[in-house]
C-alpha cells in the first residue's frame, strides 16, 4: 500500500477525491502514449487505492501512535495492592516463598 | 512539423481532420463537401472513381462499385474491380489515400501521419487490417482510436467535476456504446460494448425486403434478382429511411424496375414511419441490451450516468432517440456533430500524439478478453481447452498481466500457449491470436512445473506474450500481430501501395499534360 501512495504522489488516508486528483496528476505527467511503462504503474497503484473500500481504516502497514490515558482510578487501586503486598515481614515473606 | 491529421474511415462516410491552434477542423474537398462517401468503383473506361462519383453509379453498375467494404476489414473476403480483385484492406486504402491527396492539396504540404477511428468493438484482426489500410495509403499510424472515444475528447463541455457519460454510437455499420468519465481534460473510458455487424445498412435491407414485398404484393411477380434490381431497391430504401428522419411518411418511386411481357412494371408505395420502425425495432433492442451490459461492466447503474452522448447517422432516426431516452429516463440525451465528431476527435488525439499543445489526457480500455487455452477445474472435474483470460474485457491499456500455470501430466515435456480472445468459456469458441510451444521441460511429476505466462498489451494492439519456466527459467515468447488473418508483410504493404498507385496515376498523368499545354500557350 505505502508504495502505492508514494507511487500517486500522496500520503496515506488520501480520501478518494485526493486519490482521483493525484491520479489525474500523474497522467498527465506520465501519458500512456510516451511513458507506457510509468503509466501502467501509476494505473495499478491508481486501482489498487480505489478498490480499498475505506482508505483510513484499511491501511495495514500504516504506523499509527498509540492513544491510551491512564486510568487514574485503576491507577489507584494497582498502587495500593502494591503498598499491601510491601507490607509484609521477612518471615511472612520465607513462609510464602517455601 | 508536418501537419498532423485524423481519419474517420466510415462504412458509409468517411472524413479527414486537422488541428489550427489546438483547434481541430474538417477538410472539406474542392465542392466543400466535408464527407467523402465510402465508395469506390470504376468507370467504364476503367478509370478509378472515389466516393460521391462511385456513388452515383452504385444502382447503374453494382459490379463495378464497392460499398460498406468497412464491414469485411479483417477477414479474406476479395473484391473484383475491373480486372483485378483488391482485400478489404486495398479499398479502404484508396479511401484513405483519396484522403490524404485531398488534405495534401488543401494544406499543400505533405501528410505521412494520421491517428484512424475504429468501432470500439472491432477485434484484434479488424484494427490490424485498419492499420495495414493506413500503410498501403502511405501513412503511418499513429494510433487506431476508438470511434466512440474520438467523439468524447471533442464534447467541451467539462468541468473539473467528474461526469459520466454514455456514448451511443450508431453508425452506418457498426455500434458501440461507450461509458465515459470525464474530469477536466482527463477522459476516461470505463467499459464499452457494442456489435460490429448492425448499423444502417441493416435498416436499409430491412427497407429493401419491405420494398420487394410490397412490389410482390402490387404485381404478383417477384422483383428481379439481378444485382442491378437489387442495388436500385436498397438505394430506394437507403433514400426513404433518410426522409423517414423529418417525414411522417414517404413515397418510392422505382419506375421500370421489371417487366412483364410487354408491360413495363414500376414500384410505388408509401411507407410510414411507423412501418419503418416495426422493422427496425428488433435491431435496435440488441442496442438498449448493450447499454445494460456497458453499465454492468463499469460497476454502474442507470443513475450513475449523468448525460448521453449520441454519435452516428443513424442516431438521427427519431426511434432511436426514443428508445434511448425510454431506457435512461431523466438523463439529458443529447447530440453534436453526429457525423463530425469522430473525426474531429481523431484530429484531436493526433495532436496530443504528436506533441502540439493540445490538453487532452486520455484512458482507453480494450474491448475483449485475452486469455490462452487451459485445462481447469469445472463442473466436469478437470477439463482440457477452457479459456483462461489473463486480460480481461475493459482493462485499462496499455497493459501487463501475468499468471502461472502447471503442467497437467508427469513428465510432461512440452507446453503449447494457444493466445484466444473472446469471452466464451470454450477457448476454441473465441478467436485464435497464435499459439507457440516451450519444449524440452526437465521431467517432472504433474503440476510440480509453474510456468508463467505474460501478456503484454500495448496502445497500438499489439500483444506480447511471454511464457518462463520457473525453475530453469527457459523462456519462448511470441508477439501476436494476427497470424490467423495473414498479417501482410512489408513486401505485400509495398505491393498493394503500388497496385493503388498506379489507379491514382491515371488521373494525375492526365492533369499534368493538361498543364503543360497550359504553359506553352
Amino acid at each position: 500500500m505505502k508504495e502505492h501512495y508514494e507511487r500517486l504522489g500522496i500520503s496515506a488516508g488520501a480520501t478518494p477525491a485526493e486519490i482521483k486528483a493525484a491520479y489525474h496528476r500523474q497522467l498527465k505527467a506520465f501519458p500512456a502514449h510516451s511513458h507506457p511503462q510509468d503509466f501502467k504503474a501509476i494505473r495499478s497503484a491508481y486501482e489498487a487505492l480505489r478498490k480499498a473500500p475505506n482508505q483510513q481504516a484499511d491501511d495495514f502497514f500504516e504506523l499509527k501512535p498509540i492513544e491510551a490515558e491512564l486510568d487514574q482510578d485503576l491507577l489507584a487501586e494497582l498502587k495500593q495492592q502494591a503498598t499491601a503486598a510491601a507490607n509484609v515481614t521477612l518471615e511472612e515473606l520465607i513462609l510464602l516463598t517455601f | 512539423m508536418s501537419k498532423v491529421v485524423g481519419i474517420d474511415l466510415g462504412t458509409t462516410n468517411s472524413l479527414i481532420a486537422t488541428l489550427d491552434e489546438g483547434q481541430p477542423w474538417v477538410i472539406p474537398d474542392e465542392d466543400g463537401e466535408l464527407l467523402l462517401p465510402s465508395y469506390v468503383g470504376m468507370n467504364e473506361a476503367g478509370k478509378l472513381l472515389v466516393g460521391r462519383s462511385a456513388q452515383r453509379q452504385y444502382a447503374a453498375a453494382p459490379e463495378r462499385t464497392v460499398k460498406s467494404i468497412k464491414r469485411q476489414m479483417g477477414t479474406d473476403y476479395r473484391v473484383t474491380l475491373g480486372d483485378s480483385d483488391y482485400s478489404p484492406q486495398e479499398i479502404s486504402a484508396i479511401l484513405l489515400r483519396s484522403l490524404k491527396q485531398r488534405a495534401e492539396e488543401t494544406l499543400e504540404e505533405e501528410i505521412t501521419q494520421a491517428v484512424i477511428t475504429v468501432p470500439a468493438y472491432f477485434t484484434d484482426a479488424q484494427r490490424q487490417a485498419t492499420k495495414e489500410a493506413g500503410e498501403i495509403a502511405g501513412l503511418e499510424v499513429l494510433q487506431i482510436l476508438n470511434e466512440p472515444t474520438a467523439a468524447a475528447l471533442v464534447f467541451d463541455d467539462r468541468s473539473e467535476i467528474t461526469e459520466n457519460v454514455l456514448v451511443y454510437d450508431l453508425g452506418g455499420g457498426t455500434f458501440d456504446v461507450s461509458i465515459v468519465e470525464m474530469t477536466g481534460d482527463v477522459t476516461e473510458v470505463l467499459a464499452s460494448h457494442g456489435n460490429n455487424r448492425l448499423g444502417g445498412d441493416d435498416f436499409d435491407r430491412q427497407l429493401q425486403r419491405h420494398l420487394a414485398d410490397k412490389f410482390r404484393q402490387a404485381h404478383d411477380i417477384e422483383t428481379p434478382s439481378d444485382a442491378a434490381t437489387q442495388a436500385r431497391l436498397l438505394q430506394a430504401a437507403e433514400k426513404a429511411k433518410v426522409a423517414l428522419s423529418t417525414n411522417a411518411f414517404t413515397t418510392v418511386r422505382e419506375p421500370f424496375l421489371a417487366s412483364q411481357g410487354k408491360t413495363a412494371l414500376h414500384l410505388e408505395t408509401e411507407i410510414s414511419r411507423a412501418d419503418f420502425e416495426s422493422l427496425i425495432t428488433p435491431l435496435l433492442k440488441d442496442t438498449i441490451e448493450a447499454i445494460d451490459r456497458a453499465l454492468s461492466d463499469a460497476q454502474m447503474e442507470t443513475e450513475d450516468i449523468d448525460r448521453v452522448i449520441l454519435v452516428g447517422g443513424s442516431t438521427r432516426i427519431p426511434l432511436v432517440q426514443q428508445m434511448v431516452e425510454n431506457h435512461l429516463p431523466g438523463i439529458s440525451v443529447s447530440s453534436f456533430n453526429p457525423d463530425l465528431c469522430v473525426g474531429l476527435g481523431a484530429a484531436l488525439q493526433a495532436g496530443v500524439l504528436s506533441g502540439e499543445a493540445v490538453e487532452s489526457i486520455l484512458v482507453d480500455v480494450i474491448p475483449h478478453s485475452l486469455g490462452i487455452a487451459a485445462v481447469m477445474e469445472t463442473a466436469f472435474g478437470l477439463t482440457p481447452d477452457m479459456f483462461s483470460t489473463i486480460i480481461p474485457r475493459n482493462s485499462v491499456i496499455p497493459t501487463s498481466r501475468s499468471q502461472v500455470y502447471r503442467t497437467s501430466y508427469d513428465r510432461q515435456d512440452i507446453v503449447e500457449i494457444e493466445v484466444y480472445q473472446g469471452e466464451n468459456a470454450i477457448a476454441r469458441e473465441n478467436v485464435p491470436l497464435g499459439s507457440f510451444k516451450i519444449e524440452g521441460l526437465p521431467p517432472k511429476p504433474a503440476g510440480a512445473l509453474p510456468i508463467e505466462v505474460h501478456f503484454d498489451f500495448d496502445l497500438n494492439g499489439i500483444l506480447t506474450v511471454t511464457a518462463t519456466e520457473k525453475g530453469k527459467g527457459q523462456q519462448s515468447s511470441f508477439v501476436v500481430n494476427n497470424a490467423e488473418t495473414g498479417r501482410l508483410s512489408s513486401h505485400e504493404v509495398e505491393q498493394s501501395r503500388n497496385a493503388i498507385g498506379s489507379l491514382f496515376d491515371i488521373p494525375a498523368i492526365a492533369f499534368a499534360e493538361e498543364d503543360e499545354t497550359a504553359e506553352e500557350e
